[in-house]
């Protein structure tokens, strides 16, 4: 019979060979999301692509889709603004910050009032609605879905810049806005994917 | 176990203190409980979904004040006291191990080359009870060499006993083949178990080992080779099973054996021969 | 005996008795923490697990027998749809998310999730939806006199559930439901994953983090693709019902078979969201009663990381009999064929951590040998079911639905009964009875071969599934009453596992923090623990830390 006794060999708040650093968790959750958000979104993509031509009735997307270049530029330039707004908040420079976030709310703002005015081209001139056929059944869900999320991202980017503008936005809060910057992002990333897909290869 | 070095008393101070936790808060729920709402009313009535509206919104500036501008938190206290980490399980002696190994392997062992040596020779041995059995059953020798070659010829599935009682040279070849090859894949199968039972070869060989391959050909060999299962003798299979594995463990038993590498680990006067032995297990008590 | 005392710093929380229930109540319904979220999960799951229990035993009733008028045909189908539903949606994902939620903080040291408030939410959603789904048997035909609970099928093929064939609610009842706990799941999965990235304690590498962990990691990444198609097509079909669209309307041109395609992308990798945290169990529980370190910790790694991958491109072996052509039937057959070697991977590494181990057959590991033999054959039907040849020949039959009672109750059944009677102690300071625990392991296991061994008989004589009754004189009437008994000797298990549960809870004998003498970080905190976890957040070396301070002449750093 032997008895150790010993202490331990684990330090138990001793210090570790390199600095102990995990990703921020705002970060991996966003990162997280936008997968599952990707995944929903590839559903719907491939429900459009697989309904391509298949409607039984018209209109057809040639007859009615014009491309929305404006809208896209609006909306894919307000990446560019909502990563300065964040950079500039890094650096305390608050002005910049709210000035870069106005203009992102704005330049998403005229994307969604483009998007509405062709809904309402769709609906009142062609007569096309989610009812019509296949098509517009997966045109409405597929880029309502993602107008949706453009609501959301603006709804959140126009409470920063509420704040922003009360003077209550910080540096600290830079991580925060960073994480809201990626969502934006990836919302514009899908608006490339739903371009391509409704008005190049869907026409 | 060397001498365990004593190093008492680290005693880690008692602290009192308390630990950050996020406070509890009702708008996870509130907002959960909205967004049923809202839906429920697609299938009951819109007055629900209404409602489910309102707690939605609610439930969001709440959840907001309670980020912004600073998280809620709530300090528990904690008081911290000694605890003692040990094992029930016993420190036993063990072997002193080498480097990279932990694992305690017996010190010597068989290789696999001795079980494909005892696979030939018992393949050899267990010609003599099957050909007893042909013999003593059938006033033949070939007939079990037919029976095993009938498994490879489909025409011979009906043949009659008669005809297995011949000679037949593509019979004898064939039988042959399989019987070789079977011996020898059986011998290394053996060989690669060695290891894992290295004290008693003749029992494992002779008697476990034919057992269970009979046991699992039994079950097999009506889905296999109809032709052989209907005509089979399990006792006389049997027998020349048991012919086999005794044969093939007592070639193994006289093969050398070679060491593991928990051999190199030993002291050098176990490895010497100068000392007889170390105790292998000291359980004291469990 | 020898034994290693080694100090740490540890805690002794200041409980404060006798709250008013009021407090109580209201405490739970606020809290935040992992601990009590987790353990809410747990208690809702059980309570949908002993509804879905009991609609698997009224159906049993109403085929022991030919020519049975137990229930009506109409029941009969609402029967099989809520039992296949509830199963999935509310026992099996909220029990494993609740066992998820509980363990993987402590296991990595940490003091919370990663977002303590998304997780009460996730959970909520999850509840609520549940609670959504049986208020159809109240608000389906009570309010609205429009049919009552879902009887489409817990796969919903399409186009039965068209506005046409499925008036009334009862379809929107199970979608509405569904998406609902769709939500809390990616919600809980996306916390998961942020917590075992960004909470982990000091030292506490990616490549000694427990395994359990890591399998919760994969399940949880497996949740974002799986769950988030299921979401998809439950709004495609919300739309068509609601607005009218044609996503699944054939009389449009709307296509059956994408629904088919959509709800088995899901589907199948479901079925590894489900059986992989059966394996996390499995991977804590054999070393600590082998006494052995995990055999191949790389390899079990890599092959959950490679099943999750592969699980993703099998989906269509649920769809042989629709016609996928040569190329397509080619491709799945591999694929599925191709997933049975991870999944191989992994049952020889358990067998390996067993073999040579000092063997302790505590109910926990009793728990865990079953599962082993059971999940092999599971998977022996199931690359019986993956040639299609086979499978056109016997899809849809009782075959079918025993191979995957086989994986569902014989694998993560088991493996959950077993994380039961092993974490008990943890969770509430209290050892479980072993004897009762004994008791409820045969008779499950008799229960369950009776029931799931004579089911693959009548598919391979033909009898198809969801049927509501058959003829006498089809050679089925023996095997189905064989079938309905196993049901009752797995209901006395259950019931058995119930009282053994209230009762150790009040009388069972002290745990103390580490009865089993076990080696990851869950174990060297109190039981239960404190609010916080851990006094003082932990810094570990190795992957079995509470070894390290055990035996500190061999400790794991050394082999690492």
């Amino acid at each position: 019979m032997t008895t150790i006794t010993t202490a331990s060999r684990i330090p138990i708040d001793g210090p570790v060979e390199t600095p102990w650093k995990l990703p921020y968790r705002g970060n991996v959750g966003m990162a997280c999301l936008i997968i599952a958000e990707s995944a929903i979104f590839i559903i719907f993509v491939v429900a459009y692509i697989y309904y391509i031509g298949k409607s039984l009735s018209g209109p057809t997307p040639a007859q009615v889709l014009e491309l929305p270049i404006f809208g896209t530029i609006c909306l894919l330039s307000s990446s560019i603004f909502v990563h300065l707004a964040v950079s500039s908040l890094r650096k305390e420079n608050y002005r910049a910050t709210t000035l870069h976030l106005a203009i992102t709310v704005l330049l998403g703002t005229i994307f969604l009032a483009t998007t509405a005015k062709e809904w309402y081209h769709l609906i009142h001139d062609e007569g096309l609605t989610i009812k019509t056929n296949l098509f517009g059944t997966t045109y409405y869900s597929l880029v309502g879905l993602h107008a949706t999320h453009v609501v959301v991202g603006l709804i959140m980017l126009s409470l920063t810049l509420a704040f922003s503008l009360a003077g209550r936005v910080k540096e600290e809060h830079s991580e925060k806005l960073e994480v809201l910057s990626l969502y934006w992002h990836f919302v514009d990333a899908v608006w490339v994917v739903v371009f391509l897909v409704v008005y190049v290869l869907g026409r | 176990m060397q001498e365990g070095q004593s190093t008492q008393g680290h005693e880690h101070e008692h602290r009192s203190d308390t630990v950050i936790l996020p406070a509890p808060t009702p708008w996870p729920l509130v907002l959960a409980l909205g967004l049923a709402l809202l839906i429920t009313g697609m299938v009951t009535h819109w007055v629900i979904s209404l409602l489910g509206l309102l707690l939605t919104l609610r439930a969001i500036v709440g959840w907001f004040f309670d980020i912004f501008p600073h998280e809620l938190h709530v300090a528990v206290p904690v008081q911290t006291g000694v605890m003692k980490i040990s094992s029930t399980r016993t420190t036993r002696e063990q072997l002193p191990v080498s480097a990279e190994h932990r694992q305690i392997l017996p010190v010597e062992t068989f290789s696999v080359v001795s079980g494909i040596k005892g696979g030939i020779v018992g393949g050899l041995a267990m010609i003599v009870p099957a050909a007893l059995f042909g013999l003593l059953k059938y006033h033949s020798i070939w007939y079990a060499v037919n029976l095993l070659a009938a498994g490879g010829f489909v025409s011979w599935a009906s043949a009659s006993t008669a005809f297995l009682c011949q000679f037949h040279l593509e019979g004898l070849l064939a039988a042959t083949g399989i019987h070789a090859f079977t011996s020898v894949l059986i011998g290394l199968l053996y060989g690669a178990m060695l290891p894992m039972f290295p004290r008693k070869p003749i029992l494992t060989a002779g008697f476990v080992a034919p057992l269970l391959w009979t046991g699992i050909l039994y079950s097999a060999l009506g889905i296999i080779s109809p032709v052989l299962n209907a005509r089979i003798n399990w006792l006389w299979f049997v027998i020349s099973q048991i012919a086999f594995g005794l044969v093939c463990g007592f070639i193994v038993n006289l093969q050398v054996k070679v060491r593991t590498p928990q051999f190199r680990a030993l002291p050098f006067a176990v490895r010497a021969g100068l000392h007889s032995d170390v105790p292998l297990t000291k359980d004291e008590d469990l | 005996m020898t034994t290693t005392p080694v100090l740490e710093a540890v805690d002794e929380t200041l409980e404060t008795q006798g709250k008013p229930p009021l407090n109580v109540i209201y405490e739970w319904l606020t809290t935040v923490d992992h601990k009590k979220i987790g353990l809410m999960y747990i208690c809702y799951a059980l309570l949908f697990l002993v509804i879905g229990g009991f609609e698997a035993v009224l159906m049993r009733i109403q085929l022991a027998i030919p020519n049975n008028h137990f229930v009506s045909p109409q029941v009969f189908n609402q029967l099989f749809t809520m039992h296949g539903t509830t199963m999935v949606f509310f026992m099996g994902m909220p029990i494993l998310f609740g066992m998820g939620n509980y363990l993987v903080p402590l296991m990595i040291g940490a003091r919370d999730m990663a977002f303590p408030r998304l997780n009460a939410f996730s959970f909520w959603v999850s509840a609520f939806a549940g609670f959504l789904l049986y208020f159809s048997y109240i608000g389906g035909s009570g309010l609205y006199a429009a049919g009552s609970a879902p009887d489409v099928g817990w796969f919903a093929y399409a186009p039965l559930t068209s506005k046409v064939f499925s008036p009334g609610h009862s379809t929107d009842y199970w979608t509405l439901a569904v998406f609902l706990s769709g939500i809390g799941s990616i919600g809980t999965a996306l916390n998961i994953v942020t917590t075992i990235l960004c909470m982990r304690c000091k030292g506490m590498k990616m490549s000694r983090m427990p395994l359990l962990p890591w399998l919760y990691l994969v399940m949880s990444g497996l949740v974002f693709v799986a769950v988030s198609p299921l979401t998809a097509a439950q709004i495609m079909l919300t739309f068509d019902r609601y607005l009218g669209a044609h996503f699944f309307d054939t009389q449009a041109g709307g296509s059956a078979i994408l629904w088919m395609h959509f709800f088995w992308i899901f589907g199948h990798p479901e079925v590894y969201v489900l059986v992989l945290p059966a394996f996390a169990f499995a991977n804590e529980i054999i070393p600590v009663f082998s006494r052995k370190a995990m055999f191949g910790y790389p390899a079990m790694v890599a092959a959950s990381v490679a099943i999750g991958f592969i699980s993703l491109s099998v989906w269509a072996h649920h769809m042989f009999t629709a016609g996928l052509g040569p190329a397509g039937n080619t491709f799945f057959v591999f694929a599925t064929m191709v997933i049975s070697v991870p999944t191989g991977i992994k049952i020889f590494n358990w067998l390996a951590t067993i073999w040579g181990g000092k063997i302790i057959f505590a109910v926990p590991m009793m728990f865990m040998v079953g599962f082993l033999f059971q999940f092999l054959i599971a998977g022996l039907t199931g690359i019986m079911l993956a040639a299609a040849p086979f499978n056109w020949q016997l899809s849809a039959s009782y075959f079918v639905v025993a191979h995957f009672h086989y994986v569902l109750v014989g694998a993560i059944v088991f493996s959950l009964f077993g994380a039961f009677y092993y974490w008990y102690p943890k969770v509430t300071g209290k050892m479980m009875d072993e004897t009762l625990g004994k008791w409820h392991f045969w008779l499950f296991l008799i229960g369950f071969h009776l029931t799931f061994d004579f089911m693959h008989i009548p598919g391979i004589l033909g009898m198809p599934r969801r049927i509501y009754t058959y003829e006498d004189g089809r050679g089925w009437n023996t095997l189905n009453l064989i079938v309905g008994i196993g049901a009752i000797f797995q209901s006395v298990g259950t019931l058995i596992l119930v009282y053994n549960m209230i009762r150790s809870y009040y009388k069972g004998k002290e745990a103390g923090h580490d009865p089993w003498d076990a080696w990851t970080l869950e174990w060297s905190v109190p039981s239960p623990p404190p609010s916080y976890n851990f006094a003082i957040e932990p810094t570990v070396n190795s992957r079995r830390p509470l070894w390290d301070l055990k035996h500190p002449e061999d400790p794991d750093t050394d082999y690492e």
